[in-house]
């Protein structure tokens, strides 16, 4: 018995971005109770034969707040005002989901390769890999969360409506970073120096993201330039609706000094939506198609 | 692993499926992958049916089905195309071309273990293993007690698997496995795992699941194996199917191409030429009949050898091992006159039946010393009216009837 030397050509299966998506959502909700499993062993895994155990969860968030005080009292020696209580809550709430994000991507870069017998030999959809990274560390981030709640009273902060926005804004970090981390773990099963460019970035990326100071400060122009990283109106708008307690509906004006400008326009948080829900929906995407790939290339 | 009764049954359908891979090591760079990746997003791709220098087609028009009650046996050469079917079954790779459905959910007993971390206990890698190989957390929590206890393993449950011997990781890996509840099981040489009483139990787990109704895939070197979990069988070879068939179709057809392929040790022997080897009489051996065996050759008279012993082995192609093996002087017989000989052997084939070589050599009866091979030839052995199993054991049989009620009193 031969085989033809060709193979016929009708065979091609067609993709779209859209069939792609589904395809994974389907798969995923067939696997959720492997997604929860994958998570559960990633928290067991940071919790056992470990040193620090729950404190792990807000050494991360602790150090950025401290290097946010460093900052901000050297800003205040600068100006010669004041260290206000509330820039300091400000890099509070802004340090959580900073973390969150740093935490997330790191582990999310390795979570392929570092599966590699899994993903070479079983089939389950891979996306369940660098999401237990997400789901892993959103788990230390609310841990964290149960600190902040206690030591934010003290800082000044006030409850109000705005506190509802966390929740929206929650979930764009959420999207903004799974797309991030999906990403950043499919390339570096194929190349396998991204983690190192990733750390390099995830490094500096503190200085191109309002976590330490307020993107107001830098003033209107490169104030609203900063805001074109997805992740800065995110953390601003949820500085400004715990701390300040503001309406993210609301444009905020730079209240004094020549420029003028917006502090805060909602836009920039439709930009971030948008950025975050474009991002998801291409990566998933490019994810699907790749992953056929995985067992090849791992 | 009982069927709950109103699951839809699972089926295999495997149409015209192309596998191309890459030889050496792939340098892609990130310049490729880019303009790559955006032409496959906008929809454009590059023709897949193009062999790049270094590509070839692992699998080439490979179409089969797998129904309901057929357990299907893969078998072939090592780079016959194996393992990648089995991926492409499992989803685990997609094909190149063609369409692979599988109906049902699919178990697959592929590295049974993979997923256990060292780090976690014997019961934590339970469920996360479970989880991995699609079992739902319910039924690994209903059958959880089963599962340990059919591993072996009770009293290390709770200790981490860094700690495990590596026959206890694959025994608590396909206890696990072997209590998945299917609708497609997919079986890649698993079947030899732990020390002998576990893969007993093992495989009648296996045969068990067979009965049971299920599709069954089954790739495995162990023949005796696949001949006897297995319906059908398809034979690979470089990527093609070249046979289908019965399962000991499938496998004769293997085991005669494999033993043609034996290195022969045709050195010339100094004053020996052999000539033909056969079995005589009609049609095919029977387990337990005896048949003669004949070997010719030529003794030459410039021979320096004063003695030719001639030998000859049986070899079961079905596990390659030597199962009889004899040498002609110790029976008395030596090549030591010029001239044309005919060595005759009355054999009685007290053998199970399957495929055997006989392998024939002459060697210096003095010095003990093989001096080359002679011809071979492959016989199948049928089964016998009058035994069944490995070995003849003559049985003397008495019966007495309406003896005493205690014969031994």
């Amino acid at each position: 018995m031969t085989a033809p030397a060709v193979p016929p050509a009708e065979y091609l299966d067609k993709h779209t971005i859209l069939g792609d998506i589904r395809e994974s959502v389907v798969d995923l909700l067939a696997h959720r109770e492997l997604l929860a499993q994958l998570t559960l062993r990633d928290i067991k895994l940071r919790y056992k034969q470990a040193v620090m155990g729950f404190a792990w969860a807000i050494l991360m968030p602790l150090l950025v707040i401290l290097a946010g005080l460093v900052i901000r009292l050297a800003m205040a020696h600068l100006s010669g005002e004041p260290l206000a209580s509330r820039g300091l809550a400000g890099v509070a709430v802004k340090a959580l989901p900073w973390s969150f994000f740093v935490g997330a991507v790191g582990f999310a870069s390795n979570s392929l390769i570092s599966n590699q017998s899994l993903v070479s030999k079983v089939f389950f959809p891979r996306e369940v890999l660098p999401l237990s990274a997400v789901l892993a560390q959103g788990f230390d981030t609310l841990v964290g969360t149960l600190g902040l709640l206690v030591a934010l009273p003290f800082l000044g902060a006030t409850l109000s409506l705005a506190l509802l926005w966390v929740i929206p804004l929650a979930i764009l970090l959420a999207v903004f970073t799974t797309a991030v981390c999906l990403f950043v773990a499919c390339s570096n099963l194929f190349y396998r120096d991204v983690k190192y460019i990733v750390q390099v970035l995830l490094t500096f990326g503190i200085f191109f993201t309002p976590v330490l100071f307020e993107a107001g400060m830098l003033g209107p122009k490169a104030g609203a330039l900063i805001m074109l990283n997805p992740l800065a109106p995110i953390l601003e708008g949820l500085r400004l609706a715990v701390v300040e307690g503001h309406n993210l509906l609301v444009p905020l004006a730079a209240a004094t000094g020549p420029e003028s400008g917006n502090l805060w326009s909602p836009w920039y948080l439709v930009w971030s939506a948008v950025a975050g829900l474009l991002g998801l929906t291409l990566v998933i995407s490019m994810f699907r198609r790749l992953s056929f790939l995985f067992a090849e290339f791992v | 692993m009982s069927g709950t009764g109103s699951r839809e049954a699972g089926r295999i359908v495997v149409d015209g499926v192309w596998k191309k891979f890459q030889r050496g090591e792939r340098h892609d760079s990130l310049r490729d992958l880019i303009p790559n990746t955006v032409g496959r997003l906008l929809g454009r791709r590059r023709d897949p049916l193009a062999l790049r220098t270094n590509d070839f087609w692992a699998l080439k028009n490979i179409g089969f089905e797998v129904l309901p009650g057929q357990a299907l046996g893969i078998i072939g050469h090592n780079g016959a195309g194996k393992s990648t079917l089995l991926k492409l079954l499992t989803r685990i790779l997609r094909p190149t071309l063609g369409r692979i459905q599988t109906r049902g959910r699919i178990g697959a007993l592929i590295e049974i273990a993979a997923g256990f971390h060292p780090d976690l206990t014997g019961r934590e890698n339970v469920f996360l293993q479970g989880a991995i190989m699609g079992m739902p957390a319910a039924t690994i929590r209903r059958r959880f007690d089963e599962i340990v206890e059919f591993s072996g393993i009770t009293t290390f449950i709770d200790t981490p698997v860094k700690r495990y011997s590596s026959g206890m990781n694959a025994r608590l890996g396909f206890s696990i496995a072997a209590h998945l509840e299917p609708d497609v099981l997919i079986i890649d040489e698993v079947l030899s795992v732990g020390d002998l009483a576990f893969q007993e139990r093992a495989f009648g787990r296996m045969k068990d699941v067979v009965r049971s109704g299920i599709p069954v895939a089954v790739v495995s070197h162990q023949l005796d194996r696949v001949r006897t979990l297995c319906t059908d069988a398809i034979l690979l070879e470089s990527g093609e199917i070249v046979k289908r068939g019965t399962a000991a179709e499938c496998i004769a057809s293997y085991v005669q191409a494999a033993a043609a392929e034996r290195p022969e040790n045709h050195t010339p022997i100094p004053g020996l030429t052999f000539g033909t080897i056969a079995i005589l009489g009609e049609g095919g051996i029977r387990s337990g009949e005896r048949r003669v065996m004949r070997l010719t050759g030529q003794r030459s008279q410039s021979a320096a050898i004063q003695r030719f012993e001639l030998s000859f082995q049986l070899r079961s192609l079905e596990s390659g091992q030597v199962v009889y093996r004899t040498w002609s002087h110790h029976h008395g017989a030596g090549v030591d006159r010029a001239g044309y000989f005919e060595f005759l052997v009355d054999l009685q084939f007290n053998l199970p039946p399957g495929l055997y070589s006989i392998e024939t050599w002459a060697g210096d009866a003095e010095r003990d010393e093989r001096l080359g091979d002679g011809p071979s030839m492959r016989v199948a052995i049928e089964p016998g009216p009058t035994f069944r199993g490995q070995a003849q054991m003559n049985p003397v049989m008495t019966l007495r009837q309406g003896c005493p009620a205690d014969p031994s009193a």
